[in-house]
């Protein structure tokens, strides 16, 4: 029973979240609206027993991501008007399209009976079992995702470079 | 305990030796001096020759072969892996090339190896989660690589267009990704073949996922509707980048296709193969019948790469394994075309500062050479017998005859004479019309030794099929 309170809490609060990050005309509220559903998520992912996955989802995407993003839309300081001149009709009617394509194959799926094939498991989410399987089973691409994270950064540092440099 | 799989590392050795040299690449650009740069080059060389090496006592190694639950380390991705090494060391001579505007290249060569682990990646690729990985590296690396020349906006331009439409599909594919695991509970190939083979009817979530993953890798090969990005980015990014671009991340692309259709599909093969049928004949219309209009050399190349990609999409619908000759051969021959087109361009580029069809005019007389490279490289693209993208693209076809897909036929058998008309307009500037001025185009001996490889690769491949078809069918 409380399970169920707090999930369609937080779930409700993320959809709500979520819909006023499309909808909020100025840019700092639409990110202010995405820590909210980022930490709505999280919340979900303790419910399901992945403390891990949820103090990530709160150091990296709230704390990190939209730190960043902030950071972007304050650099730019986009006026209205300018934000308005942006407001492409027609790229509201594909995207709306698009995520109903999307919104009525998930309902679809999640109609389909029976029980769901992923049994949730119990000791996914904990920083052991997260360590050893990423040390273990996922080595390869542990390792490959370090070269990702080189690739940033080199690239970061190509684009990022004075003109003076060259 | 903990439980710690084998990996082989003997057959990832080639893997491993790029994955050293990028380390290598990032130590030497810190320590060489601005002024002997060219020493980046040789050792960016020196690593495919090691890397090329490697793989060749990798196949031969007893041990090596076989694969794990996140990469199939068979003969089929080793084949592939030898085109890629190729495709970077030809990459790699082009940049040497004259007026190439390429500061501190050593960034760049790094760049270029990291794209390349991404492909190597993705030709064995066999798990989601790797496949995901190896994509994101490799398009990642080519964003950063195509706005690599910070001087020229429309450098910065294809970067910007690429990454944005590079991360829309990226999130197809990643979304396609999460409800495969949704409905197989697993992100190995076989446990998701699995999983489709024992559920009957086949689940929502796993059509769903298989079609997002299909727009997701669609991008990355250019087909029709997500080749939007394609003619700005080969027109803005420096040139070099646009050949690894159209070789390497194409053929990586495709081969991962393969790979899904074989590893992943099979036993829902009809959920895939009716739309790359619709999606094969489409590309192939856009790409030739936008070539013909176009004045620029590198949008014209965008262009006729997406007709190419089409071809190959034929292949993958066809899905026998017949076809997957027939790709395979297809893309040794699209790699030897394309990378000696694009090294005219390049030295033709460098000569004149611009890219435009009109600095091709009267090329014979400049510089017969050239044009005489140029005019054999084109039509092989087009596929003109006995050159090597004849075969390829008669390989392709009647596979696809075998499969009874007439119609798409008859649309493959009609865009070879669409595009043979717009690579024959750029050999009648070169061969017809009076140049612009009558200085020769001044050819270094590596550019020149390169090019001449490359044709003769053209030529060799096309006449003598049957070593190249034998061994090709022995890695399937």
């Amino acid at each position: 029973m409380t399970e169920a309170v707090f999930f369609y809490t937080f779930s409700g609060l993320a959809i709500l979240a979520a819909l006023s990050v499309a909808w909020n005309r100025r840019p700092i509220y639409s990110v202010l609206s995405l820590l909210v559903f980022m930490f709505c998520l999280a919340a979900l992912f303790i419910m399901l027993g992945a403390y891990f996955v949820a103090a990530l989802q709160v150091l990296l995407y709230a704390g990190a991501v939209l730190v960043l993003f902030l950071f972007v839309i304050m650099l730019l300081n986009l006026e209205p008007e300018a934000l308005a001149r942006m407001r492409l009709f027609t790229l509201r009617g594909v995207g709306t399209a698009a995520a109903s394509l999307l919104l009525a194959a998930l309902v679809a799926i999640l109609r389909r009976p029976g029980p769901a094939p992923i049994t949730p498991a119990t000791t996914i989410g904990s920083v052991e079992s997260i360590g050893q399987l990423l040390f273990t089973t996922y080595l390869i691409p542990f390792e490959l995702t370090s070269f990702l994270i080189l690739a940033a950064i080199i690239g970061a540092v190509t684009l990022a470079r004075q003109k003076s440099h060259d | 305990m903990i439980d710690i799989p084998t990996i082989p590392w003997c057959a990832l050795a080639p893997e491993l030796a790029v994955a050293t040299w990028i380390l290598l690449l990032l130590v030497a650009t810190l320590c060489v001096p601005a002024h002997r740069q060219s020493v980046l080059s040789h050792l960016a060389v020196l690593g495919i020759v090691v890397a090329a090496g490697l793989l060749v006592w990798a196949s031969q190694h007893p041990s090596a072969s076989g694969g794990t639950a996140m990469l199939s380390l068979d003969r089929f991705g080793g084949y592939f892996k030898g085109l890629l090494l190729l495709a970077t060391a030809v990459v790699i001579v082009m940049t040497r090339l004259p007026r190439q505007l390429l500061t501190h290249v050593g960034a760049f060569y790094l760049l270029l190896y990291t794209a390349l682990l991404g492909a190597l990646i993705l030709v064995s690729v066999n798990n989601l989660l790797l496949l995901f990985l190896g994509l994101e590296l490799l398009t990642f690396s080519l964003y950063i690589m195509a706005a690599y020349v910070k001087t020229d906006p429309r450098s910065v331009e294809a970067g910007m267009k690429y990454l944005i439409l590079g991360s829309v599909s990226s999130g197809f594919l990643i979304y396609g990704i999460a409800l495969l695991y949704g409905m197989a509970g697993t992100i190995t190939f076989t446990g998701v073949r699995a999983a489709f083979a024992n559920t009957q009817p086949t689940p929502v979530a796993g059509q769903v996922g298989l079609y997002l993953i299909l727009a997701g890798l669609g991008f990355k090969v250019a087909a029709v509707p997500f080749q939007l990005w394609v003619p700005d980015v080969y027109e803005g990014a420096p040139t070099p980048v646009v050949a690894m671009l159209s070789v390497g991340s194409k053929m990586a692309g495709v081969v991962a296709m393969l790979r899904l259709l074989d590893g992943l599909v099979a036993p829902v093969q009809w959920v895939w193969t009716p739309v790359l049928a619709v999606i094969s004949a489409a590309t192939m219309l856009y790409g030739n019948l936008g070539a013909i209009p176009q004045t620029n050399i590198k949008r014209l190349l965008g262009y006729s790469s997406i007709g190419h990609a089409g071809y190959l999409l034929m292949g993958i619908a066809t899905a026998t394994p017949e076809s997957a000759a027939a790709i395979s051969y297809y893309l040794l021959a699209y790699l030897c075309s394309n990378l000696a087109v694009f090294l005219v361009v390049v030295i033709v580029g460098g000569a004149t500062g611009s890219d435009s069809l009109d600095e091709y005019r009267g090329l014979s007389r400049r510089s017969p050479g050239l044009a005489a490279a140029m005019f054999i490289a084109l039509l092989s693209l087009a596929g003109v017998p006995p050159l090597a993208g004849f075969v390829g693209k008669l390989l392709v076809l009647l596979s696809a005859v075998k499969g009874q897909r007439l119609w798409l036929v008859a649309i493959g058998a009609v865009n070879v004479a669409i595009s043979l008309y717009y690579y024959l307009t750029v050999v009648k500037r070169m061969y017809l019309e009076a140049p612009n001025t009558s200085s020769s185009i001044r050819i270094t001996p590596l550019a020149a030794a390169t090019l001449a490889a490359l044709v003769l690769g053209i030529v060799v491949v096309g006449v003598y099929q049957q070593p190249f078809l034998a061994y090709i069918r022995s890695t399937l």
